[in-house]
This record gives C-alpha cells, sequence and structure tokens, in this order.
C-alpha cells in the first residue's frame, strides 16, 4: 500500500486529453502601467497644516490606502498629493489615479470624483470595483482629515497647547 | 528556584513551538513577537527593558470612523460574533443562489451563469453585466458587486433582520430584486 501511495506521488501523472483553457483574465493595460509605473508614491509630513490625510482599510481586508493632498492656503486648490497602499495591482493602480485626478483641483471639485469614473478609466472586474470604491473614500477622508485641521487651527488661534503623545 | 527556572523554560517553550509550527508566526506574527519579548529571560545588559501589549485585535487604521460609512462609527466585531455572522451570511447567499438558479430557469437569457465557489458567488448575466457577492468576515459584511449600482457592503441590522447598506440604506435582497428586474425584464422574488 506504502509502494502504491509512492508511485503515486513521485511519478507524476499524464494529463488526460486537453482540458480547453479557461479564458485568461489579466488586468487591463492602465492597471498594469499604474502598477509599474506609479505615479506620486510618497508621504507628506502629516502634522504640516497644509497637508491632509486619509487612511482607509483594513489589513485584515487586505486593502489598506493612505492618500495625502497638499493644499494652498490662498486658492484652496489641491497643488500636491502622494499615496501608499497596501493591497492588490487594482487598488494600486486605484489609488494612483486617484492622485492623479486631485491634483490642480478645488477641494468641493474633488468630492465629486465617483468610483465608478475610477473603475470604468482603469476596466476594472466586477470583483475589483470595491478598489475604487475605496480609493473615492480615501480622497473624501483626506479633505475631511484637512478641514478638520483648518477647523482646529482657526478654533485655537492662542498660544498651541501641547500635544499629549498618543502612542 | 523555579521562579528563575521558568522565563527559561517558557523561552525554550516558544522557541519549540515556533520551530514546529512557523504558521504561528505567519498568522499574527506582530503579536507573537511581542509575547516572546515578554517572555525574554531577564537580561542583564537591560536592553529588553521595554514592556509591550499582545495586540490580538484586528488591526484596522482610520482617520476618521471605521470604513468611512457614514456619520457613525461602527465596531463590527463587537455586533456580530464571527460564528453567527458566518451563519447568517452563509444562509443569506446559499437562499440567493437556489432562488437564482430556479430564476434562471425560468427566463431565457444569453450566458446566464451562476457559479458559487471559495465563498463567493458570482451571476453572469451575458451582456447585461457580473454581479458578485462575497463575505467580508473581517468587517462582518456581505460585500456585493453591481453592474448597475456598483460596490455596495451590507451590514446585518438586528432590528430588521436583513443587510442593510448603511450609506443609502438600501436592503440586499431589495435592491438585487430591483435591479435583476430592470435588467432582466422579470420579477424576482428574493426575500
Amino acid at each position: 500500500m506504502l509502494r502504491n501511495a509512492a508511485k503515486r506521488v513521485l511519478i507524476p501523472r499524464l494529463s488526460s486529453s486537453a482540458t480547453p483553457t479557461a479564458l485568461a483574465r489579466s488586468y487591463h493595460e492602465r492597471v498594469v502601467d499604474h502598477y509599474n509605473n506609479p505615479r506620486n508614491v510618497g508621504s507628506f509630513d502629516k502634522n504640516d497644516p497644509n497637508v491632509g490625510t486619509g487612511l482607509v482599510g483594513a489589513p485584515a481586508c487586505g486593502d489598506v490606502m493612505k492618500l495625502q493632498i497638499r493644499v494652498d492656503e490662498e486658492s484652496g486648490k489641491i497643488v500636491d498629493a502622494c499615496f501608499k497602499t497596501f493591497g492588490c495591482g487594482s487598488a494600486i493602480a486605484s489609488s494612483s489615479v486617484a492622485t492623479e485626478w486631485v491634483k490642480g483641483k478645488e477641494m468641493e471639485e474633488v468630492l465629486s470624483i465617483k468610483n465608478t469614473e475610477i473603475a470604468k478609466h482603469l476596466s476594472l472586474p466586477p470583483v475589483k470595483l470595491h478598489c475604487s470604491m475605496l480609493a473615492e473614500d480615501a480622497i473624501k477622508a483626506a479633505v475631511k482629515d484637512y478641514e478638520a485641521k483648518r477647523a482646529k487651527q482657526n478654533g485655537s488661534n492662542e498660544a498651541p497647547v501641547d500635544k499629549a503623545v498618543a502612542n | 528556584m523555579l521562579s528563575k527556572l521558568q522565563p527559561q523554560l517558557l523561552w525554550r517553550f516558544s522557541s519549540y513551538i515556533f520551530r514546529r509550527r512557523p504558521s504561528c508566526l505567519e498568522s499574527n506574527g506582530v503579536a507573537f513577537a511581542f509575547f516572546r519579548l515578554l517572555l525574554a529571560p531577564p537580561d542583564p545588559r537591560g536592553s529588553l527593558g521595554v514592556s509591550f501589549g499582545i495586540d490580538t485585535s484586528p488591526r484596522r487604521f482610520s482617520t476618521g470612523p471605521v470604513n468611512v460609512q457614514g456619520p457613525t462609527a461602527v465596531d463590527n466585531c463587537s455586533l456580530l460574533q464571527e460564528g453567527e455572522f458566518h451563519r447568517l451570511a452563509d444562509n443569506t447567499i446559499h437562499d440567493l443562489q437556489e432562488r437564482l438558479e430556479e430564476y434562471g430557469d425560468d427566463i431565457e437569457i444569453d450566458g446566464f451563469d451562476i457559479d458559487y465557489g471559495n465563498d463567493v458567488l458570482t451571476l453572469k448575466l451575458g451582456d447585461l453585466g457580473t454581479y458578485v457577492v462575497n463575505k467580508q468576515t473581517p468587517n462582518r459584511q456581505i460585500w456585493l458587486s453591481s453592474p448597475v449600482s456598483g460596490p455596495s457592503r451590507f451590514d446585518w441590522d438586528w432590528e430588521s433582520k436583513r443587510w442593510v447598506y448603511r450609506r443609502t440604506g438600501a436592503n440586499l435582497l431589495e435592491l438585487l430584486e430591483s435591479e435583476i428586474q430592470s435588467l432582466c425584464r422579470q420579477p424576482i422574488q428574493l426575500s
């Protein structure tokens, strides 16, 4: 019995008649391009008052995106953006596209960027649409964070209070 | 004497475990690394004089509410235990699968196909698009990808005993019913 088992393991089985090859699903060339040549990877100083940081996702889910925007105080326009993403190729491409699209736009304008537009641009398959939604959420979170910072700054114009180290 | 030996024994025991079961490290490397540091025998040089906590909670990062689903932050783990979540989600998805299969027998759509594997339900409606329904266990959610409404994430609502998308208030089964009906021109009963 042991010999039979060993034979089965050691002697490779010849595959039976050629099985029809499944249609190979591949990433769209834009996704591959963003993956190979990611735009705007990096990070800004999150304590900079002109920087808004959006951090969304959870490692357990397989996707974490950090998207940062640098806003020009006077014009209210986003002058620079960068991202760091932990996740699949579609998630990386979605956040890379998001940083490209927010540059040079007003903050209200970027809130209207929809995940459907990102997904269409990258031709994401159905199962990866969630990545584009996460990118949209990251943009919104970054804008929200910047606005919260501004509100806090405007609210406390007196001498800055020492921040307690949280971690 | 035993109290002096104990740290040594525990340290060696943990080394034994990690050699035997390296998967321990992979599953939650951070927690185990901390655990080992906690167990380390007293170092006369004092280099291990730091204390760490054991972090066993699922790590989440967010500058705002978890999942950014709406104005309220919801800790999904505390609302639904994993076993309970699997039971509810599996029931919902299996029910869906059965009803969609019956529906598929009744209507004639080119390229109609239902596939269920690895807890993912894929419904192909030919040129009309593809639906994907899957469980997202860490968030205790059911995720839907629709050719009509895009991605949505449904949480279990105990009060109404349904899966609800917090951002829009949509109900999973009702959403599918209305979308499939408008796509295939024939009503379907899912709830």
